[in-house]
């Protein structure tokens, strides 16, 4: 039965749905005309015509589809559920960026956007290559943009459509409202939507996402040529080319993931901007592999070796992209990250599209005609048995097995070797070196963040597996080599998981460093050794001494005078210092040549920030009254301290007031006041800082920390807890609920801001006062109030018995705000019985708080920014060089 | 021997080293009942939060200490003491796992993970 429904926009879905269909469409037209076009001859240009113009279909399909969803989030059309999930009416229009691609689907959609923008470009640019380059990007783009498709096939579906009405969801269908016509109007819910998630609401996250994933869409365009290169057999003159786009991805993608560390720091409540956490990882490990490609590409442009390592990093940097797209996407890191994203069920189709390209490059890596389709049988019978027989895992184990065997044949028969070896001192080989301990470094990050996946690996195929035995004979070998939990499948992350990742790190980051600071000095083919280490003498021992000046000299109190934090700090330095001395010796100064060395300096000085901030980290909140080792050595965590509102609390140098809280919107903020103690006892206000907690009721509260900014230091101060639903008259008149206190004479009784002394107790005193006739029985009480200044207050509440029933005066000291309700005398035990209640206002405010020092981070961000600058220098200078070879040949 | 040989011999000797470093890790997801027979060793435990019993939070007192009852996987329920903050919104939590050892019938825990409920993956408007 047709309905029509008040109120829904349907012609926005109706034109999502037109441009999504349009632009997976165009997408394969173009990919089979390009692809036909490579084939032929390059007389054949019709093909390469058509190939165009349905990649610029395509590309325009991609922009009407942005177009509309903005216009969906712009306009509120809440039937929609991608703008019912991620956006609401409070949210302030800046944040509907973040609101784009807070969703799977927004985000697939950025992916493809920037992917568009540079198969653009490369349609200019790329001449000759055009056509094999393109029929890679539009495969590509087929995938990608079938993750929106939302078609379903019974319960298996492919894709997710962001244009789905939320009454069309396959979850919501056949439910009674979805019955209504005039729903919208109806049901409450549909005239806000939920929102975005509170994390998301920061400026960072409205240029993060957009840089990180023109970073990960540039891999490709290296990847694209690798790829041609393969097909056409033009094993080394693709680098030529894809050479400026690798440097130009490896810039972007590091200014992505370091703005991620910025946001992290500044928004996240980590500690600090590097947390290892799985996402931050995934996006990490592609860029080593990237910067390896990137150097690698190097050697073979100047000695014609190392060819096979060219294509293998080019390849797995694309290929480590898609699968932390997988990880990240497919809701099997739930457990173990912050912001890992939950499953929409397509980390079916994302293993089906990782496995796609893997096999493509390696059949393409396989020259010969009859080993390629030897492997491609293989691996689609692989495939269909994955499929129909259901052992999923050890089919994708098989094919893995095979894709590294057909590698290894490729590599063994089909690529070119040296008959001698390089010289041990020429920069080939360092060079070499040094790209290997990358994809090493970048192994040990991918192996321990995937530990999630290998737990399911273990569950689904070997706990559940009908074939026990084979589940205990493994199980008896794995125990004999101490890997038990990883048998069980129930391998958790370390407790200080990020200790774990430093260790490994720091070793590689020192052979890196070293690498780095002596790799110029080293020419090609082969370098006398005494005459380059004469020039190094100077940069060695000068970094040698200052390291050792800062980390003995000074006395400290992080790790830095640990020996592989030394070792690192000396590597570091020496890093800085000898590509500094190349670009004053060599370089001349001349900006426009050394962006090779500017841009390692800045690596060094990344890697110095990291390392003084994070040993040298200091955290003044720590808690000096409880020691809580007693209960467990390794329990020593006393990180937050207790701030209630007045108090002041010596941290580290400072000493540290909470001087209350303001509510603004959905925020509460926390003033802390930083102060120094002069000579003369005074305490004066150096700054303020307030961290404060954004209220989110449907998706949780989050805390943001504040940070002062020095040039030499960071201080830190996040809020852990505090209470939030603190009603709003905590200024106001109201008393809190009596407590009640019995008391002998010269008993004390104790109200938060001062004592109770009951002095007497009497039967004389002026009735009248009270108002009560003289015939009755009363008893006044004569209490006293000492506050913390010592001042005395006196209060006299009367308790009377008229007519058989209690009769009290209260009795108030207003300085002190407290009201005293005398109910009761047990003339036997001498007492009386007193109801104390306070103002509310007199409870004071508290929060818990932890507040560090990190210093020297500003080395960081500098290092950052001179990195950036460094890359682009290089690759303007490789531009300028490409066009004159173009003019030349 | 050629030095690429070398090379190739400490690369996959650091690669197996890696391996096996990742792989003995020395804690793991179990039950209550599991960490209980080995209380020195951290354990990872899931499970989901007592609401009758409540929380214990006092931060005058002591403000990183937070204790509050949770019953495993199997259905045990062990009190746990986490000596850290009291995690904001422990009360929407849906699921909680606590990372420490078990001694004398109480988890000594150091950290907490809190799962609210899903942030991205909540389709249901009407129920």
């Amino acid at each position: 039965m047709q309905m029509n429904y008040t109120g829904e926009h349907v012609w926005a879905g109706a034109t999502g749905h037109f441009f999504i269909i349009l632009s997976f469409t165009a997408a394969i037209l173009s990919a089979g005309s390009y692809c036909m076009a490579a084939r032929e001859s390059l007389q054949e240009d019709a093909w390469k015509k058509l190939g165009r113009l349905a990649f610029r279909i395509h590309s325009l399909a991609v922009a009407g589809i942005m177009a509309t969803l903005f216009v969906m989030l712009k306009n509120h059309f809440f039937e929609y559920q991608y703008v019912w999930q991620h956006s609401n009416l409070a949210m302030p229009a800046k944040y509907i960026f973040s609101c784009f691609w807070e969703g799977q689907e927004g985000s697939f959609l950025l992916w493809t956007f920037w992917h568009v923008v540079l198969g653009n470009i490369l349609i200019r640019y790329a001449g000759n290559w055009e056509a094999p380059v393109m029929t890679v990007f539009s495969l590509v783009q087929i995938f990608l943009a079938s993750m929106l498709l939302g078609i379903y096939f019974g319960s298996v579906h492919i894709g997710s459509n962001p244009f789905l009405l939320m009454r069309q969801l396959p979850e919501n269908i056949g439910l009674p409202w979805t019955k209504l016509t005039d729903y919208l109007q109806k049901i409450p819910l549909f005239q806000d939507g939920r929102g975005l998630n509170p994390l998301l609401q920061n400026y960072w996250m409205t240029i993060h996402p957009p840089t990180l994933f023109l970073g990960f869409a540039s891999t490709l365009v290296p990847f694209a040529y690798a790829i041609a290169g393969l097909w056409k057999g033009k094993l080394s003159e693709w680098q030529k080319p894809a050479l400026p786009w690798t440097f130009f991805g490896i810039m972007i993608l590091g200014t992505g993931i370091l703005m991620g560390g910025a946001w992290a720091y500044e928004a996240l409540t980590f500690g600090g901007f590097w947390a290892w956490d799985p996402v931050e990882n995934a996006s990490l490990v592609p860029w080593l592999t990237f910067v390896g490609a990137g150097h690698v590409m190097l050697v073979n442009k100047n000695r014609n070796i190392s060819l096979f390592s060219t294509f293998f990093l080019t390849i797995i940097t694309f290929i480590l992209v898609l699968y932390s797209t997988f990880l990240t996407r497919s809701g099997i890191l739930g457990n173990s990250s912050v912001h890992a994203f939950t499953d929409l069920g397509m980390s079916g189709q994302l293993m089906l599209y990782l496995l796609f390209f893997v096999w493509m490059s390696v059949c393409l890596i396989l020259i010969n005609k009859r080993l390629r389709i030897g492997y491609t049988i293989l691996s689609a019978c692989l495939l269909l048995i994955g499929i129909f027989t259901g052992a999923k895992t050890a089919s994708v184990f098989s094919f893995a097995l095979l894709s590294i065997l057909a590698l290894g044949t490729g590599y063994h028969y089909y690529f070119p070797k040296e008959e001698k070896e390089e010289a041990l001192w020429s920069r080939e080989f360092w060079m070499f070196i040094g790209a290997i301990v990358l994809g090493i470094a970048s192994f040990q990050i991918i192996l321990y963040t995937s530990i999630p996946v290998l737990n399911k690996i273990i569950q689904v195929n070997f706990i559940h597996h009908p074939v026990e035995v084979i589940h205990h004979k493994m199980q008896q070998w794995f125990n004999y080599n101490g890997l038990a939990n990883f048998a069980s499948g129930k391998l958790a992350p370390e407790k200080n998981a990020i200790g774990f990742y430093n260790k490994w790190q720091s070793v590689f980051a020192f052979v890196v460093s070293f690498l780095v600071a002596f790799g110029q000095y080293l020419k090609y083919k082969d370098t006398p050794f005494r005459e380059f280490s004469k020039k190094l003498i100077w940069p060695f021992f000068v970094s040698l001494v200052l390291a050792i000046l800062i980390g003995y000299g000074i006395p400290r109190t992080g790790s830095l005078q640990f020996f592989l934090n030394e070792l690192l700090l000396f590597s570091c330095l020496f890093a800085i210092l000898a590509n500094l001395d190349y670009f004053r010796r060599i370089g001349k100064w001349k900006i426009g040549k050394s962006g090779a060395s500017i841009a390692h300096i800045g690596f060094g000085l990344i890697l110095l920030g990291c390392l003084i901030s994070n040993a040298e980290k200091e955290i003044i909140s720590q808690n000096s009254g409880m020691d809580l080792k007693y209960i467990d050595k390794e329990l020593s965590n006393s990180n937050n301290i207790l701030l209630t509102q007045g108090d002041t609390l010596k941290m580290g140098s400072y000493y540290l007031t909470f001087t209350g809280r303001k509510k603004e919107g959905i925020y509460i903020y926390f003033n802390v006041e930083y102060l120094k103690k002069q000579e003369d006892g005074k305490y004066v206000s150096s700054f303020v800082l307030k961290p404060f907690v954004q209220l989110n009721d449907r998706m949780g509260n989050v805390a943001e920390p504040a940070t002062k900014h020095f040039a030499y230091k960071d201080i830190y101060t996040h809020v852990k807890f505090a209470e939030l639903d603190v009603p709003d008259d905590i200024n106001g008149q109201d008393y809190t609920i009596p407590v009640a206190k019995t008391m002998a004479r010269f008993d004390t009784a104790y109200s938060s801001n001062g004592m109770l002394i009951l002095d007497s107790l009497t039967t004389h005193f002026s009735h009248k006062k009270y108002g009560l006739p003289d015939s009755v029985p009363a008893v006044q009480a004569n209490l006293r109030a000492i506050d913390i200044n010592k001042k005395t207050y006196a209060a006299q509440p009367v308790f009377a018995i008229i007519d058989n029933k209690v009769h009290s005066v209260d009795d108030t000291i207003k300085a002190l705000g407290l009201k005293l309700n005398f109910w009761n005398v047990d003339p036997a035990k001498g007492k009386i019985s007193i109801y104390l209640s306070e103002r509310k206002s007199n409870k004071r405010d508290f929060i818990v708080m932890e507040a560090m020092i990190f210093p020297w981070i500003n080395v960081l961000w500098i290092g950052c920014l001179v990195m950036i600058t460094g890359t682009i220098l290089a690759i303007r200078d490789r531009l300028k060089k490409l066009k004159k070879s173009v003019v030349t040949d | 021997m050629k030095r690429t040989h070398i090379v190739g011999i400490i690369i996959i000797a650091l690669a197996i080293g890696m391996i096996m470093t990742s792989l003995v890790s020395t804690s793991k997801y179990a039950s209550f009942t599991e960490a209980s027979k080995s209380p020195d060793s951290d354990f990872h435990v899931v499970g989901k939060w007592d609401k009758e019993k409540g929380t214990v939070y006092d931060p005058q007192q002591n403000a990183n200490l937070f204790v509050f009852y949770m019953t495993d996987i199997e259905g045990v329920e062990k009190k746990v003491l986490l000596h850290n903050n009291k995690p904001q919104d422990f009360e929407k939590s849906e699921q909680v796992v606590v990372v420490g050892k078990m001694k004398d019938g109480e988890f000594q825990a150091s950290e907490t993970l809190v799962k609210c409920p899903s942030k991205y993956n909540d389709n249901k408007p009407v129920q």
